[in-house]
């Protein structure tokens, strides 16, 4: 890793909050701000560009080290059906109208379905003492079934107008993000990555296989266990902040693979600025495209990261973990 | 055999091993390694090496008996302390990620929080990838593929080495390098190696081997003795003659069978 | 095979038309597709004729003890045909066209109801009752409601000489949608002389920049009914981040029923509820 990678990757996220920041439809100048300027740029710029960082960072991380701890290429934080089991609660909170606890009731709901999916699939993962990489994948992909029909079955019973709202925060949803929600966003991203990064050596030898990190003094089944813990902290916190984001968990990954490799090392932290870039950029996307309408930026991410993937996918060794 | 002044470093006494629900695989195994001992282990395919490699380095629990690692209960050992003791090198290297030559001998050193004296250089130069360590694994020769893991496992710095099978798909010259190289560092570095073997040759070179067959060791001792002809027929199911010439060393002849 | 299907095709659809040509005064059983439909029925004295209504109508209270047909874009085209309806009406936007031609393949007669703004509505409600052999309901409902709008838009601000005030419909407070261009809504606005900060928008009800809801500033904010929802508890959030605005300054931010959500009779209480909320000097 040379120094100017180093510099490129905390430069490069940095610069593109600040553009999230000051741009848009209307940009703001953050030299001469009047009352309404400052209250916009304090209120709610500020808290939804953080919180669209820390998504993108917990989505970023999260499939970085879902991929290792699966072996897989093609995992995403998503594939565990943590995402489907928080948008199945959060869309009866939205659709039934649960209010019990105020404006956070959806997203305590989204986190303890997502927490919820996240143990059920642990628990389906485990045998002879252990999680087991196909076991989780196929109990992920199975309960994500499970819980995508059973919202559609609330969707297809519920009024047209719950339907839009139920839709909207399913697709991602920024526009809610203030300042109350930044600090538990925050504690709950950064405990993942920090959980993450300090496993990051037993991931790279996971990667190799459990007998090699084994030989290499790890305990397989305890450090995937942690790392599937950190996963799970990482996707719920990021789906209850703002809904379902797609492609950063499966695509940033690959991306900083292509750029500084597969050391889980560098490619943790890596993948979680560059997630939290992109969905930044994104929702600058989704704001200036048709104002004063914002777009859903989980559509963004997706329409500019399905085809940058695909692109990937033409060149060799990029898609694999 | 001068071992017997030398203190066991590895002991398995009584050891059952089933898989799964199945009849007992293993049955009342019992073997040590004394420190430098170079070993090699020799069996049919399916007769029991891996499991017992695995078994001696704690990958596989033992249904009963003990596994001891310098005289200290394996399972008592913490991992990190075990790796320092004992690293098994897995024969199958199927792994598709594209870490580099040096990431990947670099991981040697995970078990340490000071580095031991090599350094992932000088690992590279034994084993003859210096020019390789910015390449990605996935770009290397099957044969450079092995050579980058034993350098990990070298790097690693354990006592005894568990190697399974790591002559397997190494050119001629690379595996008479690789087994001149061990020798060299057990006498440097006092380590002690039990390796996997197919090849009968190559075993005859060894100071000491171990036959398998079924689970169970037949036969343990200088190749000279256990190598014979009526044992090499037990293990193998097939009739060999053992050659020794003056010149030549020690062959087994195929020109029977052809 | 063919055969039978036919015959029993037949038994199901020829009662009703024969029913349908026998009644001297039009259609006797009339499916309603919409709840705004099912209120123009209703007012236009044709209440006893309707059959099936949607899971959704709810007005006037007698209509919730009709036969339910689903909803209004998913009906069921069983239950429809099981009514016997001699004619099922429909809306232009709410029901899915696939739907009118299913009918019209089982040979039921149908009728669109076309009104999408405030405007078209005493037309749309002429042309139900020509289909609905109703005139002289249709007719009267039809020329109350113009001379209402015509009543209301005399006595607006506009008319009265005002500045026009910035107003900000709010459908759902989080995430934040709004009423833009081309909605009743819109209309009454605009109607009652005033300005929707909304009109410019992409589409009918957008979901609406927050930051920009506050640049507008807007004078007056108006939050639609929710179903069955608390919409001052489900708001709070929204207008304690919205205090800079002329609206939450001055407390002029008023919780409206669902009149305006129904291009049908009770449009002209939904503009009047509207009205008041505009009109308000001080605070509450």
């Amino acid at each position: 890793m040379s120094r100017a990678k180093i510099a490129a990757l905390i430069l490069i996220p940095l610069l593109i909050v600040l553009a999230s920041l000051f741009l848009g439809p209307r940009s703001i100048n953050p030299l001469a701000l009047d009352g309404v300027e400052r209250e916009i740029l304090l209120n709610i710029r500020l808290p939804r560009v953080l919180v669209a960082f820390l998504m993108g960072a917990a989505l970023g991380a999260s499939g970085a080290v879902l991929q290792g701890v699966l072996r897989n290429p093609l995992a995403d934080p998503y594939i565990l059906g943590i995402s489907s089991g928080a948008s199945l609660t959060a869309a009866l909170g939205i659709i039934g109208g649960l209010t019990f606890l105020g404006a956070f009731t959806v997203p305590v709901l989204a986190f303890i379905g997502a927490l919820a999916t996240g143990s059920i699939v642990g628990v389906m993962g485990w045998k002879r003492g252990g999680l087991w990489p196909e076991r989780l994948l196929l109990a992920g992909v199975g309960l994500s079934f499970l819980f995508s029909a059973l919202l559609m079955l609330m969707m297809s019973i519920s009024t047209d107008e719950g339907l839009r709202r139920a839709m909207l925060w399913i697709f991602g949803d920024l526009s809610l993000s203030e300042w109350k929600r930044v600090p538990y966003g925050l504690g709950f991203v950064l405990a993942g990555i920090v959980l993450s990064a300090t496993r990051a050596k037993a991931l790279n030898a996971l990667i190799l296989g459990d007998e090699f990190a084994y030989s290499l003094g790890f305990a397989p089944h305890r450090e995937r266990f942690i790392l599937f813990v950190s996963v799970g902290l990482m996707t719920a916190a990021s789906v209850s902040l703002g809904g379902m984001i797609g492609f950063i968990g499966l695509l940033m990954p690959h991306i900083m693979r292509f750029f500084i490799g597969s050391d889980s090392r560098m490619l943790i932290p890596a993948s979680a600025l560059g997630g939290g870039a992109l969905l930044c950029i994104a929702d600058l996307i989704s704001r200036s495209l048709l104002p004063p309408m914002e777009l859903p930026a989980g559509v963004i991410t997706a329409i500019i990261g399905a085809p940058y993937f695909l692109y990937l996918l033409r060149r060799k060794d990029v898609l694999s973990i | 055999m001068c071992s017997a002044s030398r203190r066991n470093i590895l002991e398995l006494d009584g050891v059952d091993y089933a898989y799964g629900k199945r009849d007992r695989f293993i049955r009342g195994l019992s073997f040590s390694v004394g420190e430098g001992d170079f070993v090699g282990l020799l069996g049919a395919n399916g007769s029991g090496k891996s499991t017992i490699m695995k078994l001696a380095s704690g990958l596989l629990r033992p249904s009963a008996g003990s596994v001891r690692l310098w005289g200290r209960d394996l399972a008592a050992v913490g991992h990190r302390d075990r790796a320092k003791l004992i690293s098994y090198l897995p024969q199958t290297l199927d792994i598709n990620v594209p870490f580099t030559v040096g990431e990947l001998v670099g991981m040697g050193l995970y078990p340490y929080d000071i580095p031991p004296a090599m350094t992932v250089a000088e690992a590279l130069e034994m084993t003859g990838l210096t020019d390789k360590a910015d390449a990605r694994l996935t770009d290397l020769s099957g044969g450079e593929r092995r050579r980058t893991f034993i350098a990990m496992t070298l790097l690693q710095g354990a006592g005894l080495l568990m190697l399974d099978e790591p002559l397997a798909n190494l050119d001629i010259k690379y595996q008479i390098e690789l087994v001149r190289l061990l020798r060299k560092l057990r006498l440097e570095r006092n380590i002690s190696v039990v390796m996997a073997l197919h090849d009968i040759n190559m075993a005859l070179q060894f100071e000491k081997v171990m036959l398998v067959k079924e689970g169970n060791l037949i036969g343990e001792g200088s190749p000279e003795n256990v190598l014979s002809r009526s044992m090499l027929k037990q293990a193998f199911d097939v009739d060999v003659e053992v050659r020794r010439s003056g010149n030549e060393g020690v062959y087994i002849s195929l020109q029977d069978h052809f | 095979m063919k055969n039978l299907l036919f015959i029993l095709l037949l038994s199901v659809v020829l009662p009703c038309s024969v029913s349908a040509s026998e009644a001297a005064s039009g259609p006797r059983r009339i499916v309603s597709l919409s709840p705004s439909t099912t209120e123009i029925l209703y007012a236009m004295g044709l209440g006893d004729r309707i059959v099936g209504v949607t899971n959704y109508c709810d007005y006037p209270e007698e209509a919730k003890r009709k036969p339910k047909i689903g909803g209004m874009s998913n009906p069921s085209l069983e239950a429809v045909v099981t009514l016997k309806p001699d004619i099922v009406v429909l809306t232009k936007d709410g029901n899915p066209k696939e739907f009118e031609e299913l009918l019209h393949s089982l040979r039921i007669r149908t009728v669109v109801f076309f009104s999408r703004r405030v405007s078209e509505l005493p037309g749309g409600i002429r042309q139900l009752g020509s289909a609905l052999q109703a005139e002289e309901g249709a007719e009267k409902l039809a020329g109350k409601i113009e001379r209402d709008l015509q009543r209301l838009e005399a006595a607006s601000r506009r008319a009265s000489g005002a500045s026009r005030q910035k107003v900000l419909f709010i459908v759902w407070p989080e995430p934040l949608i709004v009423a833009g261009p081309g909605t009743a809504i819109d209309d009454a606005i605009t109607l009652l002389g005033d300005r929707n900060i909304a009109a410019s928008a992409a589409s009918t009800y957008p979901k609406y920049s927050l930051e920009e809801a506050i640049r507008q500033a807007p004078d007056v904010i108006a939050i639609g009914k929710g179903s069955g929802m608390d919409m001052v508890e489900v708001s709070r959030g929204l207008i304690s981040r919205m205090t800079s605005v002329p609206a939450v300054r001055y407390n002029k931010v008023c919780y409206l029923g669902d009149g305006l959500y129904r291009l049908g009779p009770r449009i002209v209480p939904g503009i009047e509820e509207l009205a008041q909320c505009l009109e308000r000097k001080s605070p509450r």
